[in-house]
């Protein structure tokens, strides 16, 4: 964006960056260094010896894949809908949907409880899949949504003459054409579904079903709190999560700039 | 599918403008084909799920009711008329207006400032992208007791003022009235900077490099690139984030809630810290639904003014 | 019925809606948990157990501890903490999913949780007799332990005292000073303390209910009874023995008792953690801070609390000082069941959860547990903990206050958490805090909390 064409605005420049990093960097670092006292690594060894650490680390992965799945196969078809077909007060219909963003989830509690146990879903993984991915199609819709609309009419044209189908021209043309939204719906709810605390505490009464946001709590009672031990936890939690976003950077970047932006 | 027939003959017909994109009306299409059964599954999804609860909150709105027992008291809009006369809701709401200006402002000023720069070919570009980026995946019920700490009043935050000069600022930020929202906005913008840097990173990687370098050649400053070029540029991407942040606002719960329990004295007390007091340790669930029906009526509103606003602006820019 | 048939077709609707979200999501396949149903007898079952106390390490002792005699009755124990505590339990008790067992306390839980409870008390009859109200601490059967309705809603399984500080006997030592017993050595303790660089009392004045501890303590120093009366609206809120407690709070801040900053901290994690890093001499904390006086329980405190080779200190409990003018060196405690487990009435297995819930309350084997995890004093008078299993830093210092702690303990008879509800604790929170940080003077404060008692009760 900005040019730097001589040395000295090239050092200015990047010790701006730098600068305007740390603040940003030091958090962090109190947080990886709290997780490093008292027992050190070993911290790190006490969260990962917690009895089903691996098997919470795998409910996590399953709801946040399923939720992913859903939300994705969810919103792009009705994306879609939105952008390319005919629907009838198209527009309040999608404001429906994106309505739902506004909804605290705590707010929605006692209401999903009793649906849980009206369909006989308490204490399954459906409890929480269902929620999660209601609350986050709206904003994977409306990410999708653009995105589909930036995506040219000729190209629809041309499948027109080939005389495709709209579900052949959605599978040719816009399920290929998505992979960068899907990347970033991918981020998105993986954020939210992996980082998400309330609803399985409240929807997996099965120990063998908890998932990882609820490892703290081993070391959390009444009257005591080893802070050090969170720490680890939550910089063990965070890992996969970066390690999503690094893999899915360039792909995630490509989605957004094309999605809600512009 | 039935449409079958009609979506061969009809797909599309205009090859000339794009569709207008979110809210304004696609260019109308006699024979465009039925789109319904491709929204339905969301719209049942969202519907099915979300305004249900929305129909039990309204209903739960209207009663005197602990969440629990099975016949509670009807007070119809009792719970709405005591919400205008509660002085801590109107303290909330003030709050919530304080932390999405000053939050939104100076996100954006720092989501541009790291976009432009990290477009500007610094080195290691990747390092200062996680960097920012890392605080959006971190759980704030874990960063609660960190930043505690860091701004308590032997914290790292003051050791910081006393290392650079400015000793006499030293405070105990979070125990005061006066500096304990500040502190909130600050961590919630170290929390959610990366994601506004994120949406910009994208949105000037689509501007258009030749305008770029026509400006340049003509002799802009790099000043001058920025508000004349970038800024309108990105203005789509404010808006979204205008929109996301204003909701994002009047949710608001974590972080207050988690560092300062709202405190002290409701100096920190948000809309939704408010309404997980009042229904949920406090059990008024019937109150804390009216708060919520309201929150949810304010969200709309706000939405659809930043939505409808953000458009003219861009109208008249172009 | 009218309700019944109401939330028929209501359920129905949802299920309606609802079932075509599942269908839609069915399509893609994920896995789905297990569902349990069991009906159960008094010796077997499948039961499942929700507390926010005791932890899982614990918990898992007293349930193989119980399996041994009970070997058919397999409990699921899930902890929660307190902040969601109330977020999961609601919902949960409302549907018919609820656990067959819950923690309960008394105060704002039995009025929320209670009548879905229950009565323990023939069950307690059959275990320890019909004067089981003798062998028991008192506090299992005071009126905040029942329902409107007189349902007992459980056994109580230990108490968890408060009006009581903790010192850092190693740093009084070191300076030479004594426990205070009056105000005014307590502020001479603070200076020396001071002047050496070590702070001398914390409190983490964000959390109210901890700041109600302290205000209790005063009052009950200052004139017992006032703050019960004002809590039952048997007095006022403004009463001078409550502004002269607020008094005296305020004093603690201008006097740099406290802790710099203490309006901001969090009793958990922030002051405990900073008692525990070795450098603090006071803090306010209740007979619960007896599983600290131990090598092990000191041990992990300190390294919960970031240090990295931890010498354990001394810690012993100490009466609250004397404000009142007379010096004392008596408790005012006040106190109360820390934890029962409640039966759920609409488990299917009420009668083998019962048994549990007897077991925990009432046996030797289960309460001589709880005595020796030290987090709480034991409802059964019998037992006491066992010193030698549970191995003090320095018994010759620790054993004579802790033992007067734990006898102070027995006399309890004016409730803790029981004694407020919510919303007023989190006025007195309020109160406490706009007096600390200089908001409000005692006055305007305790006008406050009798306008919200008024209010709310």
């Amino acid at each position: 964006m900005f040019e730097a064409r001589s040395r000295r605005t090239k050092i200015g420049l990047q010790l701006i960056v730098t600068l305007m990093v740390l603040p940003y960097l030091f958090p962090l670092i109190a947080m990886v260094q709290g997780s490093l006292s008292g027992l050190g690594w070993g911290n790190y060894a006490k969260v990962l010896e917690v009895p089903g650490f691996w098997l919470f680390f795998r409910n996590s992965a399953i709801i946040a894949a399923c939720t992913i799945i859903i939300v994705y196969a969810v919103s792009l078809p009705a994306a879609f809908g939105f952008s390319k077909l005919h629907i009838r007060r198209k527009e309040v219909y999608f404001w429906l949907i994106l309505a739902c963003i506004t909804l605290p989830e705590v707010v929605l509690l006692a209401p999903l409880f009793s649906m849980a146990s009206a369909l006989g879903l308490y204490n399954t993984y459906w409890a929480v899949i269902i929620p999660l991915a209601a609350l986050h199609v709206p904003f994977a819709l409306l990410l999708s949504r653009n995105f589909v609309d930036g995506i040219p009419n000729e190209l629809f044209e041309a499948a027109r003459v080939d005389g495709a189908s709209s579900l052949l021209v959605f599978w040719n043309v816009v399920v290929p054409l998505s992979r960068p939204i899907a990347a970033a719906i991918i981020i998105f709810t993986l954020l939210a579904s992996w980082n998400n605390y309330l609803l399985p505490l409240v929807f997996l009464q099965d120990p063998s079903t908890q998932t990882i946001t609820l490892i703290p709590q081993f070391f959390v009672g009444e009257f005591n709190n080893d802070q050090t031990k969170v720490l680890a936890a939550a910089v063990i939690t965070a890992l996969p999560e970066v390690g999503a976003y690094l893999l899915l950077q360039r792909l995630f970047e490509r989605g957004l700039s094309a999605g809600a932006i512009k | 599918m039935t449409d079958k027939s009609i979506a061969d003959r009809g797909l599309i017909k205009s090859r000339s403008s794009r569709p207008a994109r979110g809210g304004a009306a696609a260019p109308r299409r006699l024979l465009q084909p039925l789109g319904l059964p491709w929204v339905l599954p969301a719209l049942v999804f969202t519907i099915g799920v979300i305004y249900f609860g929305v129909g039990y909150t309204g209903y739960a709105s209207t009663l005197d009711w602990n969440g629990l027992s099975p016949n509670p008291p009807s007070v119809g809009a009792g719970n709405y008329i005591r919400i205008f006369q509660d002085p801590v809701f109107w303290q909330s709401l003030q709050h919530t207006v304080v932390f999405f200006v000053v939050g939104f402002v100076i996100q954006t000023a720092l989501g541009i400032t790291f976009a432009v720069l990290l477009h500007s070919k610094v080195k290691f570009a990747v390092i200062y992208k996680i960097i920012i980026f890392v605080p959006v995946v971190l759980a704030p019920a874990i960063m609660a007791p960190v930043f505690r700490q860091f701004y308590g009043a032997n914290g790292q935050f003051n050791w910081l003022l006393d290392h650079i000069g400015l000793g006499f600022l030293t405070q105990p930020w979070l125990a005061q009235s006066s500096t304990a929202l500040g502190v909130i906005i600050a961590i919630q913008i170290w929390q959610f900077t990366g994601l506004t840097f994120v949406l910009y990173f994208a949105a000037m990687g689509q501007i258009d490099t030749e305008v770029l370098e026509a400006a340049r050649i003509d002799g802009a400053s790099n000043l001058r690139i920025l508000v004349s070029i970038i800024w309108p540029g990105v203005w789509g991407t404010t808006v979204a984030l205008a929109m996301l942040t204003a909701i994002g606002s009047l949710k608001t719960f974590d972080i207050p809630y988690l560092v300062t329990i709202g405190g002290p004295n409701f100096s920190t007390e948000f809309l939704g810290t408010y309404i997980y007091r009042i229904s949920i340790p406090q059990a008024h669930v019937g109150y804390g639904s009216a708060l919520s029906v309201l929150l949810l009526i304010l969200a709309l509103t706000m939405a659809i003014l930043l939505q409808s606003g953000g458009r003219e602006k861009k109208g008249k820019n172009l | 019925m009218h309700r019944n048939i109401r939330n028929k077709s209501r359920r129905r609707a949802i299920a309606g809606i609802a079932v075509l979200g599942v269908a839609v999501a069915s399509l893609v396949g994920c896995a789905a948990g297990p569902t349990t149903t069991d009906e159960g007898s008094a010796t077997s079952g499948d039961l499942t157990w929700w507390g926010w106390s005791p932890q899982p390490g614990p918990a898992e002792e007293f349930l193989t501890a119980f399996n041994k005699e009970y070997p058919d009755i397999h409990i699921t124990y899930k902890n929660l903490t307190l902040d969601g505590w109330d977020a999961a339990l609601r919902p949960a008790l409302a549907s018919p999913n609820g656990p067959d067992l819950f923690g309960i306390s008394p105060g704002p839980k039995v009025a929320n949780y209670g009548e879905q409870a229950v009565d323990i008390t023939p069950a307690l009859e059959e275990s320890l007799g019909k004067d089981w109200k003798s062998k028991v601490s008192a506090l299992v059967s005071v009126p905040q332990m029942y329902t409107e309705s007189g349902k007992l809603v459980g056994a109580g399984v230990g108490s968890a005292n408060g009006g009581s500080m903790w010192i850092n006997k190693d740093l009084f030592d070191k300076y030479d000073l004594t426990p205070p017993t009056t105000m005014d050595e307590w502020l001479d303790d603070c200076e020396v303390f001071k002047a050496n660089g070590v702070t001398c009392f914390v409190q983490g004045a964000a959390q109210a209910a901890f700041d109600r501890d302290h205000l209790q303590a005063i009052a009950d120093n200052l004139k017992p009874g006032v703050w019960q009366a004002a809590s039952e609206g048997k007095a006022k809120w403004t009463d001078p023995v409550i502004v002269e407690a607020l008094t005296i709070w305020k004093s603690l801040f201008t006097k740099g008792v406290m802790q710099e900053g203490a309006v901001g901290a969090m009793h958990f994690p922030d002051a405990n953690n900073a008692f525990f890093s070795g450098n603090v001499a006071m803090i306010m904390m209740g007979t619960w801070y007896m599983q600290y006086a131990t090598i092990k329980g000191m041990t992990a405190a300190m390294t919960a609390a970031g240090i990295a080779d931890p010498k354990p200190f001394v810690t012993i409990p100490i009466p609250y000082p004397s404000v009142n003018g007379k010096p004392s060196t008596d408790y005012h405690l006040f106190g109360d069941v820390d934890y029962a487990v409640a039966v759920n009435s609409k488990s299917p297995n009420v009668a083998a959860a019962t048994t549990f819930a007897i077991w925990l309350g009432t046996s030797e084997a289960g309460q001589q547990l709880i005595a020796n995890t030290g987090g709480s004093v034991a409802s059964l008078k019998s037992a006491q903990p066992i010193w030698d299993e549970i191995p003090l830093v320095d018994p010759d210092v620790q054993v004579g206050p802790i033992s007067d702690l734990i006898k102070a303990a027995g006399t309890i008879t004016e409730p803790r958490l029981g004694i407020l509800t919510q919303d007023m604790t989190n006025a007195v929170g309020i109160a406490a805090t706009t007096v600390g940080a200089g908001e409000a003077t005692p006055e305007e404060a305790a006008k406050t909390l009798q306008a919200t008692f008024d209010q709310f009760g």
